[in-house]
């Protein structure tokens, strides 16, 4: 399950952030990541925030692949 | 297609070794599976095996006729997730109840449904709260944001589910998992690092886009060529071993653990979350005095069987025939990610 | 109250109907052959004629980038225009519900007015009713259009050939995408904007870059173009293999779709036509297309294939070929 969409935060306020992706904006919780800033990367579900993105998936798939080649 | 992809690609169109067999456990894994048409990049010793991790699919047919009753019986607002409308009851769906004038509305956030209920006071406004541990925290809060602010006309029916003890239930279909990224960005990884120490369950976390679902796969194959059990976590840019506390904490707060019946799966102990009783005022079920619903699914349907990866869509007599994505039968057939849906659409490639 | 919005009374065929009439239709649709008679009396002729109907019913009446107006005279002019038929006449039925506030009819019919003029295409004839609160939603529209068939123009969706190219006049699922924006249903907010253009313009453009040497040509309304290919792939008894990586979807469509989980392949358009043309003409096709007001973001997104039958086929970024789903039904958001 789970559909997650990485979107980008503009702006926080109180336990409600404004994410954007390709434009189009969307106010969602950011009620379970309390140390969120504008310009994070975030993985939203369900319209709640649940986990900061560190990476692009390339930078992930070199890392991840490092130990096998 | 760049460099990581392609050499990850090689790995698995290469894979010469004894026959294998990798579950993945999340529906948007099935979905992405099937759109990216990777069971066709492997090789005919690899087969994928979409297991139950589609809320939809494993919810039970009693909670569909529970919703119905609520919106039929006591006239309440349901909101849901879109994928739960055409779900298919004992009786009728929820698309059914509509047609019958019931009032359902598909919300994007239990958040959205709160919403709701804050600004139609004269409105009695329930969440249907499936979904995984990804899913529940949003539930929790919505739980919270209604009790903090006293809001009378809100409440959740509850079918929440928990993975853990799902994978127990399936130690032995396959060789390896591919667990569910968004899940463990939740939990952690804790529960996937014990079953690999102490029962020697292989598996690894895998993300969502074309090169995290190759790379997660070429790293599984290469590590079971191997031979030793693996845990890898392949999804790090967003799964961290710890999970995230804040949503742990908050679930923990709002819901407790409790049977849960899965369809296909039957009833699993301690696999599902149900409010705590500080909360039973926005716990549909109590609020409302709702009696015992049992849901009697058709008989034809194999979707139980198809979740487990005891047969494939094609094998159930009634699939494509009488159950198509336009006309439901079981479960499995009515979300995108459904495993027959996908079979269907995508003409069982 | 009522002196702004249209009541019962401008319905009943009367006074009040005739000063409606008089007011705010007559006001835009003013040409020799707008008839005040119980038919239009029409020029003979020449050649063979395009007729076609359809109705509107978009909620809400207004969007970002059009409105229901606009979008009765563009579906019809569309529609027209993928037979090769060049708009010249339209009819118009309004049915309205009672309390619908009368400058948003003026805003309506002066859309239809400025669009029918772009196009050339003459609205010659009209009705309106009125119907009671709650029994339609604002504003109901139903036109009906004729054209001449261009000279050497034959087109159907029987048409398509193996070898085909298949191209598409712009950016996919604009117009679904903003509708659901305008509907507010989930909460997002995005200034994405329809893509609802009449397109007899871009038509001629297709039929004079490729000699009129053009199979088919058809509107992508609501279904999107996914919807279009299918019944294609049925009509013609022919498979069609689409490169997924060309299919041009604007960014903010790609945003609102990424957060509802939907496949924008499947979202209304209503200023796109689907071409399939000789593979040898494609090139030029897209040329004139690139040049044209409304086809800026012109692709050859695929090509038909004698092979997988009424089938519609993906080429995906991992370089291998999947079946595009079928369309179903009423399209909602996958969360989970």
């Amino acid at each position: 399950m789970c559909v997650g969409l990485s979107a980008k935060v503009v702006s926080v306020k109180d336990q409600t952030a404004l994410i954007e992706a390709g434009g189009a904006q969307r106010a969602i919780s950011a009620g379970v990541l309390d140390d969120l800033e504008p310009g994070d990367y975030v993985m939203v579900h369900a319209g709640v925030a649940i986990a900061k993105i560190t990476e692009t998936d390339d930078e992930e798939a070199a890392d991840v692949m490092g130990e096998l080649l | 297609m760049n460099e990581q992809m392609i050499k990850a690609r090689d790995i698995i169109t290469g894979y010469k070794g004894r026959p294998l067999r990798i579950m993945e456990v999340c529906g948007t894994h099935t979905h992405e599976i099937f759109r990216l048409g990777i069971r066709k990049l492997v090789p005919e010793n690899v087969e994928i095996i979409s297991g139950p991790g589609c809320p939809v699919c494993v919810t039970a047919v009693g909670f569909i006729d529970e919703a119905v009753w609520l919106a039929l019986e006591k006239g309440c607002t349901v909101c849901t997730f879109g994928d739960l409308i055409k779900v298919p009851g004992t009786e009728m769906s929820l698309a059914g109840a509509r047609a019958k004038g019931a009032k359902v509305r598909p919300v994007y956030s239990p958040l959205d449904a709160v919403e709701l209920a804050r600004q139609n006071p004269g409105e009695q406004v329930v969440f249907l709260a499936v979904g995984f541990e990804t899913t529940t925290p949003s539930a929790c809060l919505a739980a919270k944001q209604a009790r903090d602010e006293g809001l009378k006309n809100f409440s959740l029916l509850t079918a929440n589910k928990t993975m853990p003890n799902a994978y127990n239930a399936l130690v032995g279909s396959a060789d390896a998992f591919i667990y569910p990224g968004h899940v463990n960005a939740i939990t952690g990884n804790s529960a996937c690092i014990k079953l690999c120490e102490e029962k020697g369950v292989s598996g690894v976390v895998a993300g969502f886009t074309a090169s995290e679902l190759v790379t997660a796969l070429a790293v599984c194959i290469r590590l079971l060529e191997k031979g030793e059990p693996f845990f890898r976590n392949c999804y790090p840019r967003v799964v961290k071993d710890e999970g995230n506390k804040a949503a742990i904490k908050l679930m923990n707060e709002v819901m407790q653990p409790c049977d849960s019946e899965w369809r296909g799966l039957g009833l699993i102990p301690m696999s599902g979350m149900e409010l705590r009783s500080e909360y039973a005022g926005f716990d549909s079920r109590k609020k409302y005095n709702m009696p015992k619903i049992t849901g009697r699914p058709n008989p034809a349907c194999r979707c139980g069987d198809v979740l487990q990866g005891k047969c494939k869509p094609s094998d159930c007599k009634v699939f494509g025939k009488v159950c198509t994505p336009l006309h439901p039968v079981g479960a499995c057939m009515v979300s995108d990610e459904g495993a027959c849906s996908a079979y269907y659409q995508y003409a069982g490639q | 109250m009522t002196e702004n919005t249209v009541t019962l009374a401008h319905g009943a065929g009367g006074k009040q109907t005739s000063e409606l009439i008089e007011k705010v239709f007559k006001a835009h649709f003013a040409n020799p052959e707008f008839t005040a008679d119980d038919a239009a009396v029409l020029p003979k002729a020449e050649g063979r004629l395009g007729f076609t109907t359809d109705g509107f019913i978009v909620s809400p009446w207004k969007f970002n980038g059009g409105n229901i107006g606009k979008l009765s005279v563009c579906g019809t002019v569309n529609d027209l225009s993928c037979m090769g038929a060049k708009p010249l006449y339209m009819t118009c039925a309004f049915v309205i519900e009672e309390g619908f506030p009368l400058d948003a009819l003026e805003e309506i019919a002066s859309a239809m007015e400025k669009t029918a003029k772009e196009v050339g295409v003459k609205i010659v004839a009209g009705d309106t009713k009125v119907a009671g609160k709650g029994q339609c939603d604002g504003v109901f529209i139903t036109t009906t259009g004729m054209g001449v068939i261009r000279e050497g123009a034959d087109t159907s969706g029987k048409y398509a050939k193996p070898g085909d190219a298949v191209i598409v006049t712009g950016d996919v699922g604009r117009h679904g995408c903003t509708i659901l924006i305008a509907r507010d249903t989930y909460g997002i907010e995005s200034d994405v904007d329809s893509d609802c253009a009449p397109l007899w313009a871009t038509a001629e453009s297709v039929f004079d870059a490729a000699d009129n040497d053009v199979h088919v040509i058809r509107d992508a309304t609501r279904g999107g173009v996914g919807t279009v290919l299918y019944e294609i792939a049925e009509q013609s008894d022919v498979g069609i293999a689409l490169d997924q990586t060309k299919i041009p979807v604007d960014e903010r469509v790609k945003g609102v779709c990424g957060m509802l989980g939907l496949e924008p392949l499947y979202l209304a358009c209503e200023g796109r036509f689907v071409i399939f043309a000789p593979a040898d003409k494609a090139e030029k096709i897209v040329e004139a297309l690139k040049k044209g007001k409304y086809s800026q973001n012109a692709a050859i997104i695929g090509r038909v294939t004698a092979e997988n039958k009424g089938r519609v086929i993906l080429e995906t970024e991992i370089g291998t070929q999947t079946i595009l789903p079928q369309p179903k039904g009423e399209l909602l958001p996958r969360i989970c």
